[in-house]
């Protein structure tokens, strides 16, 4: 194997995304939890760069590190979060769980580990966003524009979901 | 042309895709659990952006449904997170242990 | 259905008209209707109901007197259907109309529409005055269903039927302990004896591959059974009826039933039921016939009872209770005659009996009617205030006695000589013996409860009403006549006619005994009568002349020799410690089973409802678990790795 730039650009950004998805796990304050995502996030735009994939590590950016983060800030921000007692249920569970997915994880491993493909020259890099943009807008457009319909209904649906309630409340009262 | 081998982005996929899933399943606060599912998706999206770049018969549809799969995320985590508020008012809690209505 | 037509031989297919035979059939079905009419709407016929059941066994009635007529100048007619076909096994079901069938159809439809006349002014006021009804209808049915059965399987059935509606009656009255204990003990007790008669049963289809009498006896004659297996079943069967017709040792059972209402005494324990186990031998009785040894152990025991209860009957005080042991007695002595193979004798004597006790049973609860007292101590001095019946209870009292001209001489003659003609010197002296015993007792329960002194309350002592009179004063009439059918002096028309075209019962027929015996049973049954003349009447004999000198002894007899006693301390207690252990291995061992497995389906159950948390996570952990197990093992056995 030879250490390329790129390879140890790879590993650098891996690195960091591991890092953040462990820290993810062992933090105490949920704050610190999604801001350790962040980290994750920002390097799995990174790989996306490695492969050739300029729009969509911009989404990624955008998206994740930006707008999912910052809406997980204001549910974390709107509800009580202080509270951040573990380990109540089973720890047999967490046991359990740990090794399920251990296996899980070295059965898929087993399949993977020596996936080779013959490479194939590819010209993805180049005008990567207008090649997505051709694709989006001819062969995609019906999903593209589905996509659309159900962001909307998203919309909606979380506007109700999260406005519904008062009504209840003065019903209540 | 890479130095670097699918098998190793596959593999990195498959990692973020288990620390994901143990979140999941073991978080008690329901925002993580949410973001824990992000990360599960992102990992899906690694390995959609790898095979877009590897394989006999590269092409750029794997970058789309990556696309795809994030505003579908984008959606998932906005209604998720409407659900959660929903669910804070009238339970006065987030601990995902305390929400059994199912039960019943 | 297929129709085989057997008892039909070629006389009765030219003549052709055997209608009233051929509908047989409808006889126990008129009971029937009634048990089910009663059943049904008897709650709002409430005394109405009696007029339902008199009516239907007044049909009953009609019907077989008929049937009886018909007989007469007709032969045998049966006819079989077949019920169920098992393999090469044809199990028929159906009814057959001979003469000993024909004569029982007549008694036993006779005395119940009296007796259902009778409890009508009997039972009047009872709450449960449909539900007797009822009951009585069931048991008439259930006995002439018995009457007709051309098979054994469908006289077993019957026959346990039988013992039902006698559960019943008995336990009528079932707001009584006592009543309540007999009802028990008479199903009991007579389940021992239906046992023995079950296996018997069995023991014979095996041997002949059919339950039909005509096969069996077929069978019996050409041989094909060994003599030891004929003794066997002879005396197996023998013991049910045993149990049924109350004979030592099975007899207990019979004197506690009378703790049902008089009406039903008359009839089920009096004239009829009891009369099943004689009837049973009697229709079975080629089959005896083929056994030295059964017939000998049938008179044996038949004789043995008939003493025996007789000696219990001279100290009872229970007016009932004396009929129930003169009971007892008289069917040890049709017993001994079937046994001393005097068929006629034994029929003869059945079909008076039926009579003169069932007179009795009624007379006797007239008597209980009017003084609201069973204890003989407590009565007396009735004869001029129960103008009707105490002649009627007289004429009873000599028909048993054997009074000469009288019923019971008749038919008891025939089978003193049978038993002297049997070749059984002391078991004739025996029921010589029994016969002294019998004048005795009855002529004592006659001095006691009629002549003498009032003894106790007797307030409102009147006599009973006519529906209640009216059935007396019939069997009355038949107690006296019913006799003259069979004498050595006007020809012996029964007897003649009960063997005929029979050649297994011929030589079992009418039997011409000795003059003597004549003389000889009506000097024992007079000086029996003397006697307690002298000791209740006259009383010119202290009561305790012959008890005085042996009070271990009247003691003894008093306690009816201890054989409830007996029973209690060795089958019921040999019963209760087996009971004790079953329940032990219940308790322990089948409760412990059922237990473990309730335990552990209701530990599947916690479980499951456990998994049922309504926690998202652990369904999801749970759903991944088994996920990640799928993937490894198919992993590991060779999935996409080849």
């Amino acid at each position: 194997m030879i250490f390329t730039g790129e390879f140890l650009a790879f590993m650098g950004l891996a690195l960091v995304a591991i890092i953040g998805g462990v820290l993810l796990l062992n933090l105490n304050k949920v704050i610190h939890m999604v801001v350790a995502l962040i980290f994750t996030f920002v390097a799995i735009a990174g790989i996306y760069v490695l492969l050739s994939a300029e729009f969509v590590a911009a989404v990624q950016i955008l998206i994740y590190s930006g707008a999912i983060t910052i809406i997980m800030l204001f549910g974390i921000m709107l509800t009580k979060h202080d509270d951040e007692s573990e380990a109540k249920s089973g720890k047999w569970r967490k046991l359990f769980l740990f090794l399920g997915i251990l296996g899980f994880a070295f059965a898929v491993y087993i399949g993977i580990y020596n996936f080779n493909v013959e490479q194939v020259p590819t010209k993805l890099h180049e005008n990567n966003t207008l090649q997505i943009g051709e694709a989006l807008y001819s062969k995609y457009i019906i999903p593209f524009e589905l996509t659309s319909v159900l962001l909307l209904v998203a919309l909606v649906g979380s506007i109700i979901l999260a406005k519904n309630d008062k009504k209840k409340e003065a019903d209540k009262e | 042309m890479s130095s670097i081998p699918a098998s190793a982005f596959l593999a990195l996929a498959l990692i973020l895709f288990c620390i994901g899933l143990y979140g999941a399943l073991t978080k008690k606060n329901t925002v993580i659990v949410l973001i824990s599912i992000e990360l599960m998706l992102n990992a899906v999206n690694i390995n959609l952006v790898t095979f877009s770049k590897y394989g006999v018969a590269p092409s750029i549809t794997g970058q789309i449904f990556a696309l795809f799969a994030i505003s579908v995320a984008a959606a998932e985590a906005a209604v998720g997170l409407a659900i959660l508020i929903a669910l804070y008012r009238n339970k006065k809690t987030v601990n995902i242990d305390e929400v059994d209505t199912m039960k019943n | 259905m297929e129709f085989v037509h057997e008892g039909c031989q070629a006389p009765c297919s030219i003549k052709g008209i055997v209608i009233m035979m051929e509908n047989a059939w409808l006889i126990p079905l008129f009971p029937l209707l009634s048990f089910l009419i009663l059943l049904l709407f008897g709650k709002r016929l409430k005394e109405a109901s009696a007029y339902v059941g008199i009516l239907f066994t007044l049909a009953s009635l009609v019907y077989s007197i008929l049937v009886l007529f018909e007989r007469f100048s007709e032969p045998t007619y049966g006819t079989n259907f077949e019920w169920l076909t098992i393999g090469d096994l044809h199990l028929t079901a159906g009814f057959e109309v001979n003469q000993l069938n024909a004569l029982m159809l007549v008694i036993v439809s006779l005395v119940s529409f009296l007796v259902h006349t009778y409890s009508k002014g009997y039972m009047q006021g009872d709450e449960r005055f449909p539900v007797f009804y009822a009951y009585l209808g069931l048991f008439t049915f259930a006995m002439l269903g018995l009457v007709i059965s051309p098979n054994l399987l469908q006289t077993y059935i019957f026959w346990e039927l039988v013992g039902v509606g006698s559960f019943l009656l008995i336990g009528f009255y079932f707001y009584k302990e006592e009543a309540r204990a007999a009802a028990k003990k008479a199903f009991i007790m007579t389940r021992i004896g239906d046992v023995g008669l079950f296996i018997g049963m069995i023991l014979l289809f095996w041997q002949t591959k059919s339950f039909e009498y005509k096969e069996i006896f077929a069978a019996v004659d050409a041989g094909e059974i060994s003599t030891s297996m004929i003794t066997l079943t002879a005396i197996l069967i023998f013991i049910g009826a045993v149990g049924k017709s109350g004979q030592f040792p099975l007899h207990t059972w019979l004197p506690d039933a009378m703790e049902g209402p008089t009406p039903v005494s008359a009839l089920i324990h009096a004239a009829t039921m009891v009369a099943a186990g004689v009837y049973l031998v009697a229709s079975l009785f080629p089959l005896f016939a083929a056994s030295k040894t059964a017939l000998l152990t049938i008179a044996v025991i038949g004789a043995f009872t008939a003493i025996f209860a007789a000696s219990i009957g001279l100290v009872q005080t229970d007016i009932k209770r004396v009929l129930a042991y003169s009971t007892v007695s008289q069917l040890g002595y049709m017993m001994l005659a079937l046994g001393s193979a005097g068929y006629v004798a034994g029929v003869f004597h059945l079909m008076t009996h039926a009579f003169f006790k069932a007179l009795l049973f009624l007379a006797a609860g007239s008597v209980i009617h009017a003084v609201h007292t069973q204890n003989i101590e407590e009565m007396g001095g009735l004869w001029k205030k129960l103008k009707l019946t105490g002649p009627l209870f007289l004429i009873g009292t000599l028909a048993i006695s054997g009074v000469p001209l009288f019923s019971g001489f008749f038919s008891k003659d025939e089978i003193l000589a049978a038993a002297w003609e049997g070749g059984h010197p002391i078991l004739f002296l025996l029921a010589l013996i029994a016969a002294f015993m019998t004048a005795f007792y009855m002529f004592r329960l006659f001095f006691m409860v009629f002549t003498g002194e009032a003894r106790g309350s007797q307030k409102h002592v009147h006599e009973s009403p006519a529906n209640m009179t009216y059935p007396m004063i019939l069997l009355g009439v038949l107690a006296i006549i019913a006799g003259y059918v069979n004498t050595p002096w006007f020809g012996t028309f029964l007897g003649d006619w009960l063997v005929d075209g029979n050649e297994a019962l011929a030589q079992h027929g009418h039997i011409e005994g000795p003059v003597w015996i004549m003389i000889a049973a009506t000097v024992v049954s007079l000086a029996g009568i003397y006697l307690a003349y002298l000791m209740y009447y006259k009383r010119s004999l202290a009561r305790n002349w012959l008890s005085g000198t042996g009070d271990t002894l009247h003691t003894i007899v008093l306690n009816k020799y201890y054989v409830d006693e007996f029973y209690q301390l060795t089958v019921l207690a040999a019963t209760t410690a087996i009971s004790y252990f079953l329940r032990f291995i219940d308790v322990f061992l089948v409760e412990g089973l059922v237990k473990g497995v309730v335990g552990i389906v209701q530990g599947l159950g916690r479980a499951g409802s456990k998994l049922q948390s309504g926690q998202v996570q652990t369904y999801g952990a749970v759903a991944f678990i088994g996920l990640a197990l799928l993937v490894v093992i198919f992993a590991f056995t060779g999935g996409y790795l080849r």
